[in-house]
């Protein structure tokens, strides 16, 4: 019971730290998770993760801008970079991913939430970061033996060059069958991925992370 | 009644003293086909005043669009200040690649900053189009709107932190540094021959800043820009600006280009006669994914709704087929007032 409560208030000031896009807080209460032994990834999934849930509502509700979202992404950041190398792992890495906004595009703070995300999951996560020359996604997948490619647009200039990596990519039979594409970002859908030949489109970074499993358990049947 | 001066009614609130809304695009009107077929391909026609004036005038020449516009990209102004740009491909626009500054104390014009970078490539369009088609046709010449470049030249998002931890004299300062950039090179592209001038401000976006932060640090800076040009000003902000509507007549702007997400009817009640309305065709959904039929539909919607300007409700995607984009002038030049 006692520590239950005990839990529940780490992951309750930690959320509450990122949702006002305090760092010192957040780095704070990480580290508190950690001294009172507390599972690190039920930190950063209940604590951070629920905290940028907020953070993402009160966008949605234009509550909050782009600068107070990127204050909790930075705070959010920094608490994951503590608890981080806490994360249990039961066995070596569940899959390899290739992550990063296509080129033209440097939006990326939903890129690095995915990211996260996946790290947290268990996943060896590549990122190539923003902005991403197109020919970077297929060769980087090719030589790190990845089985996913997940790829970000958040403008609809940019937004064609993930049709043309998959395109690179089916160049090479045998590293399309052997790599899934997952794609994301605000003007993409369902929709989209399938007109483009991507596998799937995730909605938000829970969307990712439970594609990335699929796509790993239906590797391994 | 030329192009020229049915544009500039339409961009001045003046509509009705026009025979019918124009469809001057001052947003960017390059697409791949008409790169194609005046061989003035991306990137190359970023680097080249002759290739750059052979791209804009296939706007008249090829889609019928009744005026011009250079430069096609958003990273002139950023380039010249230092950062590091990636000039893209075919279909694909220049993006910068790193930032000019690392921090604000950093931010420096260098000097004599219109001979640097493409400055010079840009206003060498804008003479070649007024030599070739003389006073018949408005030349737009797009200036980047003061907070884009700060994304630019700083990173989006640390400017973006910027805005809650530092205080907002020191960011205001570099805002109208950069706006007073705007009009040296407005005024520079008006001796040339331009006749309007467009700030296009995409990451002032309203899904980006709150209202408040745009009525504190960018309507200062658009009005330093408005206030010192000596022409009409277009301003096009992404998104949902609705919000940022009450704030627009402060601004000094003569027109706002609204994107797809805003209501053409509501702004116009909004705006009223202080501030021209230009819209706003939807650019994926109708433009490029569209047919000819559905853009025309789109057309007479933004007309009826009371457009002063028949144009795309953003920059046009380099894929948008010309049959689509030709309804543009099409349904405007068939609209006359009754």
């Amino acid at each position: 019971m006692e520590s239950s409560k005990n839990k529940e208030e780490v992951f309750e000031r930690l959320k509450q730290a990122i949702i006002e896009g305090d760092e010192v807080e957040a780095v704070k209460w990480a580290e508190e998770a950690v001294k009172r032994g507390i599972d690190a990834y039920e930190a950063i999934s209940k604590g951070c993760l629920e905290g940028m849930n907020v953070v993402g509502d009160k966008y949605a509700r234009r509550e909050y801008f782009i600068p107070e979202v990127v204050l909790a992404a930075q705070a959010m950041n920094m608490a994951v970079e503590v608890l981080k190398p806490h994360v249990k792992m039961e066995k070596g890495p569940s899959g390899v991913v290739v992550i990063g906004t296509v080129q033209g595009d440097v939006h990326d703070i939903g890129k690095n939430i995915v990211k996260i995300m996946l790290e947290a999951a268990g996943f060896k996560v590549i990122d190539l970061g923003r902005d991403v020359p197109l020919k970077d996604f297929v060769e980087t997948a090719k030589q790190q033996n990845a089985d996913i490619i997940a790829m970000s647009a958040l403008m609809t200039t940019t937004m064609p060059g993930m049709g043309k990596v998959v395109k690179m990519l089916e160049e090479d039979e045998n590293l399309r069958r052997r790599v899934k594409v997952m794609i994301g970002g605000a003007p993409t859908s369902e929709e989209y991925a399938r007109r483009i030949g991507a596998d799937a489109w995730g909605k938000d970074a829970v969307a990712a992370v439970e594609l990335a499993k699929k796509f790993m358990q239906e590797k391994h049947v | 009644m030329t192009p020229k001066k049915r544009a500039l009614l339409c961009l001045t609130g003046n509509k009705w003293k026009a025979d019918r809304v124009s469809a001057f695009d001052p947003l960017t009107t390059a697409t791949v086909e008409q790169m194609e077929i005046v061989k003035a391909p991306f990137p190359d026609a970023h680097r080249s005043p002759k290739l750059m004036a052979k791209l804009a005038a296939a706007a008249w020449e090829i889609v019928g669009l009744e005026g011009f516009k250079v430069p096609f990209d958003l990273c002139v102004q950023a380039e010249a200040l230092g950062a590091e740009i990636h000039y893209g491909a075919l279909d694909i626009h220049p993006s910068v690649r790193k930032p000019a500054f690392k921090e604000l104390e950093d931010f420096k014009i260098p000097e004599k900053i219109l001979e640097k970078g493409r400055f010079p490539v840009v206003e060498g369009s804008v003479k070649i189009l007024r030599e070739k088609y003389g006073d018949y046709l408005p030349i737009c010449r797009q200036v980047v709107g003061p907070f884009t470049i700060a994304g630019h030249v700083f990173g989006v998002e640390k400017f973006c932190a910027w805005i809650k931890r530092k205080d907002p004299e020191d960011l205001l300062d570099v805002l109208l540094q950069l706006a007073d950039l705007n009009v040296e090179e407005a005024r520079a592209a008006l001796q040339m021959g331009a006749d309007v001038i467009c700030i296009a401000d995409p990451t002032a976006s309203s899904d980006i800043l709150s209202p408040q932060t745009f009525k504190e640090l960018l309507v200062p800076a658009y009005q330093r820009i408005t206030s010192k040009v000596g022409a009409p000003v277009v301003l096009h902000i992404c998104g949902n600006a609705t919000s940022y509507l009450p704030y627009l007549p402060d601004t000094g702007i003569d027109a706002f280009s609204c994107d797809a997400q805003v209501d053409i009817a509501f702004a116009k009640q909004v705006l009223g006669n202080r501030v021209a309305v230009w819209g706003n065709v939807p650019t994926v959904k109708v433009l490029l994914q569209g047919t000819p039929e559905d853009v025309k539909r789109a057309c007479i919607e933004c007309i009826c709704k009371g457009t002063d300007g028949l144009i795309p409700s953003c920059g046009i995607p380099p894929r948008t087929p010309i049959e689509n984009f030709r309804m543009l002038p099409q349904v405007a030049s068939c609209m006359v007032y009754v």
